[in-house]
This record gives C-alpha cells, sequence and structure tokens, in this order.
C-alpha cells in the first residue's frame, strides 16, 4: 500500500511540476501580449484564455505539489483531485469552446460546417489543459480505489 | 397524562436509543473538497476557476447561437424580406418599425444589418430573440447548476469578509448574481438582506454597476475584446462606492449565519424547472420593454428630441467625460434600453477607450425602465436616495475614467 502511494506520490509530483511550469508559461505568453505554438503545443495570447485560465493552470499545478506530502491522508488526496478538477474545468471549457466553433459553417460559408472543416477544428495544436487533461483523469483510478478500500 | 421533567429526559433516552446511531465519523472525499472550497486559501483560487468556466461557456453558447445562427438569419433574411415587404419606405413608420436607415448624397439607404436598423421588428426582435435569449438560457442553466451543486453558499461564506467592508454580507451575493441575468428578480432579491442600510446600498449599487444578461450578451455580441475592461471598471466602482455608501449610510450592517450543504448530484428536473420560470419571469419583464424600448427609442429620433438633447448635453460628454459627441443620443436611450444603447454605440466611431468608457456610462448610467418600476415598489424613499447616489456616480466615476484615460495617454 505503501509502495503504491509512494508511486502516485511521484506521479502527481510530475505533474504538478508540469502542470506549474505550463501555468506559468500562459501568464509569460499573455504578458509578452504573444501567441506561442510548438508541435501539438498552443498557448493562447489572450488576456481571458491565457491570463485568467494561465493563473487557474497555475494553481491546478500548486494543489498538484501541495498534496502529495502525505498522499493517503483525505485532506491531502483532496487537493489532488482539486488539482484534476481545476484542469478538467480548464479542458472542458476549451473542447466546449472547439465543439461550439465545428458546428456553424462561419460568416460567409453554408448554415452547418462542411465535414472536414467539423473534423479540422478538432486537430492540434491544443491549450495547455486539453494536452493535460489525460494525464490528469489517473486521479479517477484513485478515487475509485479509495470507494473500494473503504 | 402530564409527564415531570424526570419522566421527559427519560423518554427522550428512549426514543434517542432507538433512533440514534452513535460511532466514529470518517471524512469523506466529498466531505474534503467541501472544505477546500470554503477555506479562503483555497477556496478563492477554485472560485477564480469556477467564474471562469462561467464565462467561458457562458460566451461560447451565446457565440454559438448568436454568430453561427442568429445573425445569419436576421441579416441575410430577415432584414432584406421585411426592408422589401414593409410599405412606406423612408416613412416615419417605417423607420420605427423596420430601417431608420440613412442618408448617402442625399438619398435615403437602407442599413444592411439589424444592429444598425433601429426598427422594432429588426434591432428589437434581433436583441431580443438573436442576442438575450441564448445569453439568458445559459446564465440561468449555469447558475442553476451552481445552486443545486451547493456551490453558492460556499461561495458566500468565502466573499462575505469581503463584501462585509462595503456594508453588506455573503449573502449579497445572490441578489449581485441575479442581477447579471437580469436587475428586476435582484431588486427583489435584496429582501433577503436584514437591514434597511443593507438593502438600500445593495439596491443602489445593483443599480449602476451590474449589467443586466441583455447587455452582457449584447456586449459579448458587439464588443468582446473589451469585455474584460469594462467588467473591471465596473467591479471596482462596485467596490470603492459601495465602501463610501457603507460610510455614509447610517444603520447597522449585522453578521451572518448559513448552514452550508454538502455538494450533491444536480436533479436534472429541478434544474429544468428552475431555468424554464426564470427564463419565462424574465421575457415577460423584458420582451415588452425591448420592443416597446425600441418603439420609444424611434419616435424619440424621430421627433428629433434625442438629437436635440444629444446637442444640448454634447459638451458634457465630450469635455467631462471624453467620448464623442454622437453618443449622446444612445446614453439618452439607454434609460429605456441598455442593450440598445449598447448596439448603438458599436456603430459609432471612436478609440477604444472611448468605446470603454461608453459602455461603461450606458451601464452606471439610470438603470433601465423595468428595474426603475420595481425600485419604486420597494419604497419611493430609497428609489430618490438611489438617484441620487447614481447622479454623483455617473458625473464622478465617468471623469474619474476619463482622467485615468488621460493620465494614461488614451483618452
Amino acid at each position: 500500500m505503501a509502495g503504491k502511494s509512494s508511486v502516485a506520490a511521484i506521479y502527481f509530483a510530475i505533474l504538478g511540476i508540469v502542470t506549474t511550469a505550463f501555468g506559468i508559461a500562459d501568464i509569460l505568453v499573455t504578458a509578452g501580449a504573444s501567441e506561442f505554438a510548438y508541435g501539438i503545443l498552443e498557448i493562447s495570447g489572450d488576456l481571458f484564455r491565457g491570463g485568467w485560465g494561465g493563473v487557474i493552470v497555475l494553481f491546478a499545478g500548486l494543489f498538484y505539489l501541495s498534496g502529495i506530502r502525505n498522499f493517503d491522508d483525505i485532506h491531502q488526496f483532496s487537493k489532488v483531485v482539486m488539482g484534476s478538477i481545476l484542469i478538467w474545468i480548464m479542458a472542458g471549457c476549451d473542447i466546449f469552446a472547439m465543439i461550439t466553433e465545428s458546428i456553424p459553417g462561419g460568416e460567409d460559408g453554408p448554415w452547418f460546417n462542411t465535414l472536414d472543416g467539423f473534423i479540422g477544428t478538432y486537430a492540434p495544436p491544443y491549450a495547455p489543459a486539453v494536452l493535460l487533461l489525460p494525464f490528469s483523469l489517473v486521479v479517477v483510478y484513485y478515487i475509485r480505489k479509495r470507494k473500494q478500500e473503504i | 397524562m402530564k409527564l415531570t421533567i424526570d419522566q421527559r429526559w427519560d423518554l427522550i433516552d428512549k426514543i434517542a436509543k432507538q433512533t440514534v446511531t452513535f460511532g466514529e465519523y470518517r471524512h469523506t472525499l466529498k466531505d474534503a473538497i467541501g472544505e477546500l472550497t470554503i477555506k479562503p486559501f483555497t477556496g478563492i483560487p477554485i472560485a477564480i476557476a469556477v467564474m471562469y468556466a462561467f464565462w467561458s461557456i457562458f460566451g461560447s453558447f451565446a457565440g454559438f447561437f448568436t454568430d453561427g445562427f442568429f445573425v445569419r438569419l436576421f441579416d441575410a433574411y430577415w432584414l432584406p424580406w421585411l426592408q422589401e415587404a414593409f410599405p412606406g419606405q423612408g416613412g416615419w413608420l417605417y423607420a420605427i418599425m423596420v430601417d431608420a436607415g440613412g442618408i448617402e448624397g442625399g438619398e435615403f439607404v437602407l442599413s444592411d444589418n439589424c444592429l444598425e436598423s433601429f426598427g422594432v421588428l429588426t434591432s428589437g426582435l434581433f436583441v431580443a430573440i438573436g442576442v438575450v435569449l441564448p445569453a439568458i438560457v445559459i446564465f440561468y442553466l449555469m447558475l442553476a447548476l451552481l445552486e443545486d451543486i451547493g456551490y453558492m453558499p460556499r461561495l458566500a461564506v468565502l466573499i462575505d469578509t469581503m463584501l462585509h467592508r462595503i456594508g453588506l454580507h455573503g449573502y449579497a451575493i445572490v441578489p449581485t448574481i441575479l442581477s447579471l441575468g437580469c436587475n428586476v428578480p435582484g431588486v427583489t432579491a435584496t429582501r433577503i438582506l436584514e437591514t434597511k442600510k443593507q438593502r438600500f446600498i445593495m439596491m443602489t449599487l445593483l443599480a449602476i454597476f451590474i449589467p443586466c444578461g441583455a447587455q452582457i450578451g449584447i456586449m459579448q455580441d458587439v464588443v468582446p475584446g473589451l469585455m474584460g475592461w469594462i467588467l473591471l471598471y465596473l467591479i471596482i466602482g462596485y467596490f470603492i462606492f459601495g465602501y463610501i455608501l457603507n460610510k455614509i449610510v447610517p444603520g447597522k450592517a449585522p453578521e451572518f449565519l448559513i448552514d452550508v450543504p454538502p455538494y450533491r448530484r444536480p436533479m436534472l428536473s429541478n434544474i429544468g424547472k428552475k431555468v424554464w420560470g426564470r427564463i419565462t419571469g424574465f421575457f415577460k419583464v423584458a420582451i415588452p420593454f425591448v420592443l416597446l424600448g425600441a418603439a420609444i427609442v424611434g419616435v424619440l429620433y424621430q421627433l428629433g428630441v434625442i438629437r436635440f438633447l444629444g446637442d444640448a448635453l454634447a459638451p458634457v460628454f465630450v469635455g467631462w467625460f471624453g467620448v464623442p459627441k454622437e453618443t449622446a443620443g444612445p446614453l439618452i436611450a439607454a434609460f429605456l434600453r441598455k442593450d440598445l444603447a449598447v448596439a448603438q454605440l458599436s456603430v459609432i466611431e471612436m478609440t477604444e477607450y472611448q468605446m470603454i468608457t461608453a459602455v461603461v456610462l450606458v451601464s452606471i448610467y439610470f438603470p433601465c425602465v423595468a428595474t426603475f418600476a420595481m425600485m419604486l415598489k420597494e419604497g419611493w424613499k430609497e428609489l430618490l436616495g438611489a438617484m441620487a447616489v447614481l447622479t454623483v456616480v455617473v458625473f464622478a466615476y465617468g471623469g474619474l475614467i476619463h482622467l485615468i484615460g488621460i493620465l494614461l495617454g488614451v483618452a
């Protein structure tokens, strides 16, 4: 059990460091009033998604880092869960925005988007929170495990 | 049969033994997360994330319907059809109902979109259905979700200390957030505050600094890039003038006790009922006022009243507030419909800072007629007091925003 929770602590420590770095990058890119794209990663420079959103990603990273010590304690574990919830909020908003953009055909196009245009909306690059989303879902495994133990 | 005190206690013990289970309570994950959302150190970041989600989903949903479908439906189909089908092009009835148009080279020119036509059946309907309806649906849906999950009482506890500085307490978040949908239920909800002082401060701040869903919806549509600055000015004003009002208005601002419920899974039927009730309530009040407001604004424009008032007040608008002379008309019309006024402002040529100033002025200017009537219902003395505060705030804060612009070199 102790071994498993130390694996979890290491995993969320790494995720916390990466998430915090993404949050800081978000804020710095927004402060520089520019955009940043590298491979499948894209950091928005607008004040809402990059600035406000960056602060939330940063907080998510800090939640992860503050929750890894004494991981088995429910109050510490809840911080890790909260870190994931913040990532889900951010990624959920980004994905919802993609969905709403992908359906209409645009100003001069048809009423509804073409199939290519629809699929193209979901192609990379993605915001940091969307990239972090699959890694944050690992917490669901630990939530279920805890429930089974009780 | 009459029991003695000892017999009563014995009976209580017997009932308790049969009904109460004693044991050690273990904190669940739900409890621990509930605690995190209430403690300021962890609760504030969570509140920041919840507000982000609120506005992000609001913007995406409203943009999906308004920009994706309604703009095209109204501008490419409804407006041209009405311009053709409605008789008396260029006449006063045509101008009020369909299209006020413009004069180019001495000839009457039709508008090419519903935001510029200013007719009851074009701008009025477009604002009511194309802009306000999606904004209000998603706003009330999100609000109902937050209420039913159990987040709102936590937000009230979290913001309590801050609101005490302006003479209110955590529960004041309820009328404040309700007002972001419509000021009318917001004013009614001020009754949950205990003292006259609190109700007066809340009502005044709502009327001045909280833009309604209709206005937010149209701002999101016509000046999306400036929304953050406009809201920031309004939030700062809310706290500055709240602080001043708390100092000068006599009366008490008591503490509040609240039982914070656990987080719960929301029930779809409850959410549906709440959203439906609020939307129908909003539309019973707002739709007639949007259409009536558009008609009255049209009549006043046709009679030259707004042009006359605009010319008379132009020195104040240009000199004191630093906005172009042309904004005087929409600012005067804002008394009838703030959303229509923002739409009118969007077609006037001005700098970004002037646009921010003008939209903030529309917000802090007189409340719309519906809110005005609701405030009157709460008491004429309160209404007069609020109007006096409002007049001072418009001139003081409007001038201050202009001064900030001058100091920053952007005005």
